[in-house]
C-alpha cells in the first residue's frame, strides 16, 4: 500500500503542471466551487483550489444511531476518504481535526438527538489537501443548511529553507517546504480554530504563517460570498 | 441512515407508466441517460456521470512479486467503494452484499475477460511485475451502479500511464515522468456493462434504470459486452425467468449501446489528449459548468500583500508578554523533583495544538538554539500527567537553563541522553505549552 | 495561540454588524450579525458597549420582533445561522418589528409544529402508525387522530401509504406528533392520500414559494391541465393528472422552477399550453 501511495505521490508531484502562473511572493491558487451537485446528500460541494479538488456531501440533521445518540446536542461526524486504497492513520487524524473544526462552528445544540455527517472524497491531491477538504466541508454544510455559528476556511502556509513564506502551497511546494501549516480560521472574528503543523519553525514565523493564513482568509471568505451570492441570484 | 421508503403510490405510478412505455425522466426505453466523462490531472484518473449517478475512478501502479503460479503476468486489482455520499444507506466499513455482488462482476466484467495484456506488466519474470489498481468511489447513487462503474475503471485504465522501466541484467530502474514518457497500458478490447431492468416478470424491460426504477424492478440483467459484439459475462439477478429471445434481444442491444458509448469514451479521451499535447488547460476545474449558477471560480490568484503580514507579525511578537511563572522544582527525595503545579493533564482534548508535533521528534536541539530564553518557560509548566519528570541532577539542569551560553548546553544535551531517555522527546510539546501559559 | 489570533483578529475584523433593513432581500451568511431598525440609528457599530441598554429600549417600543428560521438571538445580538436571502415581514399593526427569517434551499426538513406534511407509514405499531417524513426521526400518528375514527373504527391505512397531516408536536427534544384533522376535528383535506399520482421531492425554499398566498407558478400551472396537487411543507409533492403523461410533465415542470427565472418559467409554459 505504502508503495502505492509513493509511486502516486510521485507521479502526481512531476504531473504537477498549475495551470496559470504563480506570480512572485504569496497568492492562492485559482479557486473553483460547485454547490449542490450531488442529488442524494442533503448538501454538497467540490472545492477545487488549483489542482486539488475535495467533494463533499453532507447530511443531517439526519436519525442517529442508538450508540452514538447525544441527548443535548447533535453528533458530528466526518468522513475522509483518499482516492487509492482504504482510509489509514492519516486520514483517522484528519478525520479528527476536521471534526473539531466543523464541531465548533456548528450548532449541534439546535438538533439534538440527530446526526451530522460530512462524507469527504479526495478527488485529487496537488497539495494544500487538509485546506480544501475543511473549504469543501464548510460549503456542504452551508449547502446543507446546517445552522452555524461562522463560516471556516482552512488555508495552508508553507516555508522553504529560506524562510520564505508560501501560501497555498503545491505538491511539489509541501514537499520541499521546511514547514507546513494549516489553519482553520473562522469568518466572524478571524480566530484561530484549528491548526496543525509539520516541520520547522520559529516562533516569529508562526505568527507571520498566521497573520498570512489571516490576510489570505479573506479572500476565501469573498469567495465564499460571491459563490452563495450567485447561487441565490435567482430565488 | 434509513433509505426514504418508497410509497406505494409511487410503486404504482412508476408500473403503471413503464406499462405505457413512460419514464420519470422523458426517456425511452432503450435510452441511456447523458454520459458525462471528465479527466484529472493525474494520469487515470476520470468522473462518470451517468444521468446524476457519479463515479470515481483512479488507476494507480506498483511494482510487487508476481503471484507464484503466474510468473510472468501483471496483477489487476479492482475495488469499488459505496460511499456514504452516494446514498444515506450505505454505512461506512460494511461489506454489503450489493458490494460483494457489484466488485464481483466488475472482475468479471474487466479481469476475466482479460481485456489488459497482463503479460506486458511483467518487468523480471517471476520475481517484478506491475500490479494495477482500480479504485472506483461512487459518489452519487441514482440507479445503475455497474455500467457507471464499468465505463469509469475502463475509461481510467484507457487514460493510466504507467511509469516506464528498463531491466540491465538484474537491475530495475523506474524512469520517473521527466526522464522517459509514461507508458499507456496495452488494452485489448473495451467491455461494457449494459443492464436491463425487468418489470412484471420479464414483460416489460428497460435499459438504464434509475435508482426508483431499480426499487420496482423485478430483475436485473447484466450484459458485458465489447464492441466487437463479443459478450464478455451476463449476469442475471432477481430470480426471473427469462426466455432465450429475451436475452438475445437484449445482446443486440447492448451491443448497439456499447458501441455508442465506445465512442463517446474514445472521443474523450482523444480530446483530453489533444489538450494536454497542446498545453492548454486540463483537469476537473476546466470541466465544472461554468454557467450553472450552483458554481463559482475565483479565476486569478489574488496576491495578498506580503508585507503587512511581517508588521503584523512583528508587533504580536512583541506584544505578547513573556512567560512570568516559573515554579521552582521541588525535591521530594534525594534524586527526584517535580516542576510545575501537578495540574491534570487537559492536552488530550486539545486536539488543535496537540496534532501538531508530528514531526518534530527529534529537533529539540535546534529548538533550544533558537530561544535560550523559551527553556526557562518550558521547564515551569510540565504537567504531572508528562511524568513528574525524574531529573537525576537537578541542581545542574537550572544551572544550564539560566546560563545563556553555548558550552552548558552541550552538557545538557548529554546529560539527557545519558539518563533521561524521555526528556528530548518531550521538547517541542513543552515550548508550545508554554506559549499556551504565556497567553 | 487562540487569543494571540483574536488580537489580530480585532484588528483585521472583517465582518461589521449590518443594519437589517439594509440587507433586505439580499444574501446573509452565517455568523453575520444584523442590527434592528432600533438599534442602527445613533451609534456606529463600533460601540458595542452601549449597545445592550439601547436594544431593550428601543424593542419595547418599537414592537415584537420575531426571529424566524436563519436567525438566532445571542443576548441582544441577532446573528444569521444559514445562507440565503433575508425576508422580512411588517406585523399587521404598529411600525417596527416583525418578522425577520432567512430564505434558504435546504433539503432537509426539520419538524415545526402547525405544519401540514406528507409523510409515507412506514410500521404500524398498536395504536400508532410511525410516518416517515424526512426529519431525523419518524413522526408517531395515532389510529384516532383521523376524521371520524373511534376504538371499533380504524382508519384504513397500510404500510407505504401516504398521509398528508399537520404536526401537532414537534420540538428538538420530543418524537414528533402528527394528527390528520384539525381542532374541530375535521379532516379539512388531510388523511391518507389516494393510491394514484406521483410523489417527488423539491426544496423547501421550492415548497414555500409554491405555498406563498399569490403564487406565480401555482397559477400557471393550474392552467396547463386539471390537476389534484399536495404540497407537504417537508419537500414533497404528490400531483396527480388525467394521464400518466401529464401527470410526468407537471412534475418535470415543478421540479424545474427550481432554478429558472420568472421569464424561463412563462416560456416553457407556454410552449407547453400549444402542444
Amino acid at each position: 500500500m505504502e508503495g502505492v501511495m509513493q509511486t502516486e505521490t510521485k507521479i502526481r508531484a512531476e504531473s504537477g503542471i498549475e495551470s496559470g502562473p504563480r506570480g512572485p511572493g504569496c497568492s492562492l491558487r485559482n479557486f473553483a466551487c460547485e454547490q449542490n451537485l450531488l442529488s442524494r446528500p442533503d448538501g454538497s460541494a467540490s472545492f477545487l483550489q488549483g489542482d486539488t479538488s475535495v467533494l463533499a456531501g453532507v447530511y443531517g440533521p439526519a436519525e442517529v444511531k442508538v450508540s452514538k445518540e447525544i441527548f443535548n446536542k447533535a453528533t458530528l461526524e466526518v468522513t475522509l476518504r483518499p482516492k487509492i486504497g482504504l482510509p489509514g492513520v492519516a486520514e483517522k487524524s484528519r478525520e479528527r481535526l476536521i471534526r473539531n473544526t466543523c464541531e465548533a462552528v456548528v450548532l449541534g445544540a439546535l438538533h439534538p438527538r440527530t446526526s451530522i455527517t460530512v462524507v469527504l472524497q479526495v478527488v485529487s491531491d496537488a497539495g494544500s489537501l487538509l485546506a480544501c477538504c475543511l473549504n469543501a466541508a464548510c460549503m456542504a454544510l452551508v449547502d446543507a443548511g446546517v445552522p452555524m455559528r461562522a463560516l471556516f476556511c482552512g488555508v495552508t502556509c508553507a516555508l522553504d529553507s529560506d524562510g520564505t513564506l508560501l501560501l497555498d502551497p503545491t505538491a511539489k511546494q509541501e514537499k520541499e517546504a521546511r514547514a507546513v501549516l494549516t489553519f482553520a480560521l473562522d469568518s466572524v472574528e478571524r480566530k484561530l480554530l484549528m491548526s496543525t503543523t509539520k516541520g520547522l519553525y520559529s516562533d516569529a514565523e508562526l505568527q507571520q504563517c498566521l497573520a498570512a493564513a489571516q490576510a489570505a482568509s479573506q479572500h476565501v471568505f469573498r469567495f465564499y460570498r460571491e459563490s452563495l451570492q450567485r447561487r441565490y441570484s435567482k430565488s | 441512515m434509513k433509505e426514504t421508503p418508497l410509497s406505494n403510490c409511487e410503486r404504482r405510478f412508476l408500473l403503471r407508466a413503464i406499462e405505457e412505455k413512460k419514464r420519470l425522466d422523458g426517456r425511452q426505453t432503450y435510452d441511456y441517460r447523458n454520459i458525462k466523462i471528465s479527466f484529472g490531472t493525474d494520469y487515470g484518473c476520470c468522473i462518470v456521470e451517468l444521468g446524476k449517478t457519479r463515479v470515481l475512478g483512479q488507476v494507480s501502479c506498483e511494482l510487487v512479486s508476481p503471484k507464484l503460479n503466474r510468473a510472468t503476468e501483471g496483477i489487476l486489482f479492482f475495488n469499488l467503494e459505496l460511499s456514504q455520499m452516494a446514498a444515506p444507506a450505505f454505512e461506512p466499513g460494511r461489506q454489503s452484499d450489493l458490494l460483494v455482488k457489484l466488485n464481483r462482476l466488475l472482475e468479471r466484467c474487466l479481469r476475466n475477460s482479460k481485456c489488459i495484456d497482463t503479460e506486458s506488466l511483467c518487468v523480471v519474470a517471476g520475481e517484478k511485475v506491475w500490479q494495477i489498481r482500480v479504485d472506483l468511489h461512487l459518489l452519487n447513487h441514482d440507479g445503475n451502479i455497474i455500467d457507471a462503474a464499468s465505463i469509469a475503471a475502463i475509461v481510467a485504465l484507457c487514460h493510466f500511464r504507467r511509469p516506464d522501466v528498463s531491466v540491465q541484467g538484474d537491475e530495475v530502474t523506474l524512469y520517473t515522468l521527466e526522464e522517459r514518457d509514461p507508458v499507456p497500458l496495452s488494452i485489448h478490447h473495451m467491455p461494457i456493462c449494459v443492464s436491463f431492468a425487468f418489470f412484471q416478470q420479464g414483460t416489460y424491460l428497460l435499459v438504464d434504470p434509475n435508482e426508483r426504477e431499480e426499487r420496482v424492478m423485478d430483475g436485473l440483467l447484466v450484459i458485458a459486452m465489447n464492441k466487437h459484439r463479443e459478450i464478455c459475462t451476463i449476469q442475471s439477478s432477481g430470480g426471473i425467468m427469462l426466455l432465450k429471445d429475451q436475452v438475445l434481444r437484449c445482446s443486440k442491444i447492448a451491443g448497439v449501446k456499447v458501441a455508442e458509448i465506445t465512442e463517446l469514451i474514445q472521443k474523450a479521451l482523444a480530446n483530453d489528449q489533444k489538450v494536454r499535447k497542446e498545453g492548454g488547460k486540463f483537469g476537473f476545474a476546466e470541466s465544472i459548468a461554468n454557467q450553472r449558477i450552483t458554481a463559482f471560480r475565483m479565476e486569478k490568484a489574488p496576491i495578498d500583500t506580503s508585507d503587512v503580514e511581517e508588521k503584523a507579525e512583528e508587533i504580536i511578537s512583541e506584544a505578547e508578554p513573556p512567560s512570568e511563572v516559573v515554579s521552582k522544582p521541588v525535591l521530594w527525595t534525594p534524586g527526584t523533583a517535580q516542576i510545575g503545579e501537578g495540574i491534570e493533564n487537559s492536552w488530550g482534548d486539545l486536539e488543535d495544538s496537540e496534532k501538531e508535533d508530528e514531526d518534530e521528534g527529534g529537533s529539540d536541539e535546534a529548538i533550544i538554539l533558537d530561544s535560550i530564553k523559551m527553556d526557562t518557560g518550558e521547564v515551569s509548566n510540565i504537567g504531572s500527567q508528562d511524568a513528574p519528570i525524574v531529573l537525576s541532577d537537578s541542581e545542574e539542569e537550572e544551572m544550564i537553563i539560566l546560563e545563556p551560553d553555548k558550552n552548558p548546553k552541550k552538557i545538557r544535551t548529554q546529560t539527557i541522553s545519558a539518563t533521561q531517555v524521555k526528556a528530548p522527546s518531550k521538547k517541542p510539546v513543552k515550548k508550545r505549552k508554554k506559549k499556551r501559559a504565556a497567553n | 495561540m487562540a487569543e494571540a489570533a483574536a488580537v489580530v483578529a480585532e484588528s483585521l475584523a472583517g465582518y461589521r454588524a449590518r443594519a437589517a433593513r439594509a440587507v433586505l432581500e439580499q444574501v446573509v451568511l452565517p455568523g453575520e450579525e444584523l442590527l434592528l431598525p432600533g438599534q442602527e440609528d445613533g451609534e456606529g457599530p463600533g460601540s458595542a458597549g452601549e449597545r445592550p441598554l439601547r436594544l431593550n429600549a428601543g424593542a419595547r417600543s418599537r414592537g415584537r420582533v420575531v426571529c424566524g428560521p436563519g436567525l438566532r438571538r445571542c443576548g441582544d445580538r441577532l446573528l444569521v445561522t444559514k445562507c440565503g436571502r433575508l425576508r422580512h415581514k411588517e406585523p399587521g399593526s404598529g411600525n417596527g418589528g416583525g418578522v425577520y427569517w432567512v430564505d434558504s434551499q435546504q433539503k432537509r426538513y426539520v419538524p415545526v409544529k402547525g405544519d401540514h406534511v406528507i409523510g409515507i407509514v412506514t410500521a404500524k405499531s398498536g395504536d400508532i402508525f410511525k410516518v416517515d417524513v424526512g426529519g431525523s426521526e419518524p413522526a408517531s400518528l395515532s389510529y384516532l387522530s383521523f376524521e371520524g375514527a373511534t376504538k371499533r373504527n380504524r382508519p384504513n391505512v397500510q404500510v407505504g401509504d401516504l398521509i398528508y397531516g399537520q404536526f401537532v408536536v414537534a420540538n428538538k427534544d420530543m418524537e414528533p406528533e402528527m394528527v390528520c384533522i384539525d381542532s374541530c376535528g375535521r379532516a379539512n383535506g388531510m388523511g391518507v392520500i389516494g393510491q394514484d399520482g406521483l410523489l417527488f421531492k423539491v426544496t423547501l425554499g421550492l415548497i414555500r414559494r409554491l405555498l406563498a398566498p399569490d403564487c406565480e407558478i401555482l397559477q400557471e400551472v393550474g392552467k396547463l391541465y386539471p390537476l389534484e396537487i399536495v404540497f407537504g411543507m417537508n419537500g414533497r409533492i404528490w400531483v396527480k393528472a388525467k394521464t400518466i403523461q401529464q401527470t410526468l410533465i407537471l412534475a418535470n415542470v415543478l421540479e424545474a422552477c427550481e432554478h429558472m427565472t420568472a421569464d424561463q418559467r412563462k416560456q416553457i409554459f407556454s410552449r407547453l399550453a400549444e402542444s
